[in-house]
């Protein structure tokens, strides 16, 4: 790998990793803190990327100094363990309910922003990113079945949260 | 395939997961199924609402810090540059270079932090120095017996970047020394203490709107931090540090 080649493979990724960063965070400053950690890492470690995704590669490396520096200074819940409380509504999304506002995406955004970490990633990577299970697998440290279980359940707790603020954005 | 089945594909459907059998399987079920065509539909909908959310892209600032931290073949090396040589540098001497390279990340960022913390507690407090004297040679012998190490101080108003004062500081339970210049109506601490462990032998980046320099003289560590530009911020520290060499 030359030097040409990080700037090729990976500057390129840069939103990702930003986008990733600033859902993991939930703040501006951090995102960009943590890019710019994980870029130095990156760097670092360039010469251990061989034929690997070099977006996966350094979503992987985001995650990790996130993860670090949350270790160090332990500021959001990152586990997700807690049973999910059955709190599905029967009430349909309608279709005129989609028609986006503002309002509702920054509902959305909220309620986003409001999982678990671990729920909140793998929405990122998967609604955002459009990552398959298997790159989220890897990216995240799980087996593919877990990326499947935590996409299912953050789902249902968007869905029951949402559904509400959907319905009343209708009518508005 | 009965519901309890597809509720356990869904999610894999709408991802396009599934292998073509069970796809067609989970297809077939939910022709016939309203229940199930429901919570399809409602997941479909869910996608499009969380895929209209931000997505947040790099800003100039950090696409332009992180490009220059890339290697170049031109001559003159980027500040972002001389740090990660930095950091490689010290991680290259430990065993477990991997572990090594992130804790020196973490603890250089958490430095600086803390650094920048303490420049902001001061400037809001009463209390921005101790000794007040533009005299280094006043200002110098005011942290004997105070401190035990003896920090450079020198008066860079010459050079248009006066000594205002000193005081003795704490940094992440370090006790250091804090010299105050002044620049126009900008203040510039400069941050000492014995030299810090595991952490970058250099250091640049803003953190909320401040500039900030680490750089290792001797066997000190040395912070230079200021609302000040980044350009006249690195004068100040070339000028301080040919002043005390």
């Amino acid at each position: 790998m030359s030097e040409r080649d990080f700037e090729q493979l990976v500057v390129p990724h840069l939103d990702a990793a930003f986008n990733y960063a600033r859902w993991l965070t939930k703040n501006t400053a951090d995102a960009e803190d943590v890019v710019q950690d994980a870029s130095i890492r990156a760097l670092r470690f360039f010469r251990s990327l061989r034929n690997e995704d070099a977006r996966a590669w350094l979503l992987t490396i985001v995650r990790n100094t996130w993860y670090g520096r949350l270790a160090k200074h332990g500021t959001d819940r990152v586990g997700s363990d807690e049973p999910l409380t059955d709190d599905r509504r029967e009430e349909a999304l309608s279709p005129e309910a989609l028609v986006l506002q503002q309002q509702t995406v920054a509902h959305v955004q909220e309620a986003v922003e409001s999982l678990p970490a671990d729920f909140r990633e793998v929405i990122v990577l998967r609604e955002l990113e459009g990552l398959s299970y298997k790159e989220i697998a890897a990216i995240v440290g799980v087996p593919i079945g877990t990326v499947m279980s935590r996409l299912s359940r953050a789902r249902e707790r968007l869905l029951a949260r949402l559904r509400p603020a959907i319905a009343d954005g209708g009518r508005a | 395939m009965n519901c309890h089945d597809v509720s356990r594909m869904l999610d894999p459907y709408v991802d396009d997961e599934l292998s073509p059998a069970d796809a067609a399987a989970v297809a077939a079920h939910i022709e016939q199924c309203a229940s199930c065509g429901q919570r399809l539909a409602d997941r479909e909908s869910l996608q499009q609402l969380v895929r209209a959310v931000p997505y947040y892209t790099a800003p100039d600032r950090l696409r332009i810090a992180i490009g220059n931290a890339a290697p170049r073949r031109s001559w003159r090396v980027p500040p972002m540059a001389a740090w990660a040589a930095g950091i490689a540098l010290v991680a290259a001497i430990g065993g477990a270079a991997g572990l090594r390279t992130r804790q020196v990340a973490q603890s250089t960022a958490a430095m600086a932090e803390h650094v920048v913390d303490e420049h902001v507690r001061a400037l809001t407090s009463q209390r921005l120095f101790d000794v007040r004297s533009s005299n280094q040679h006043t200002v110098k012998p005011w942290f004997q017996g105070k401190l035990d190490f003896s920090p450079p101080v020198a008066d860079l108003s010459s050079v248009g970047f006066p000594l205002v004062g000193g005081r003795v500081d704490s940094i992440a339970n370090r006790r250091v020394a804090a010299l105050v210049f002044q620049r126009r109506e900008h203040v510039i601490e400069v941050f000492i203490a014995p030299v810090v462990a595991r952490i970058a032998s250099t250091d640049v980046r803003s953190i909320r709107g401040f500039h900030e320099r680490h750089w290792v003289q001797g066997d000190l560590s040395l912070w230079a931090v200021s609302d000040l530009n980044e350009r006249e911020l690195r004068e100040f520290v070339d000028a301080f540090v040919s002043a005390t060499r």
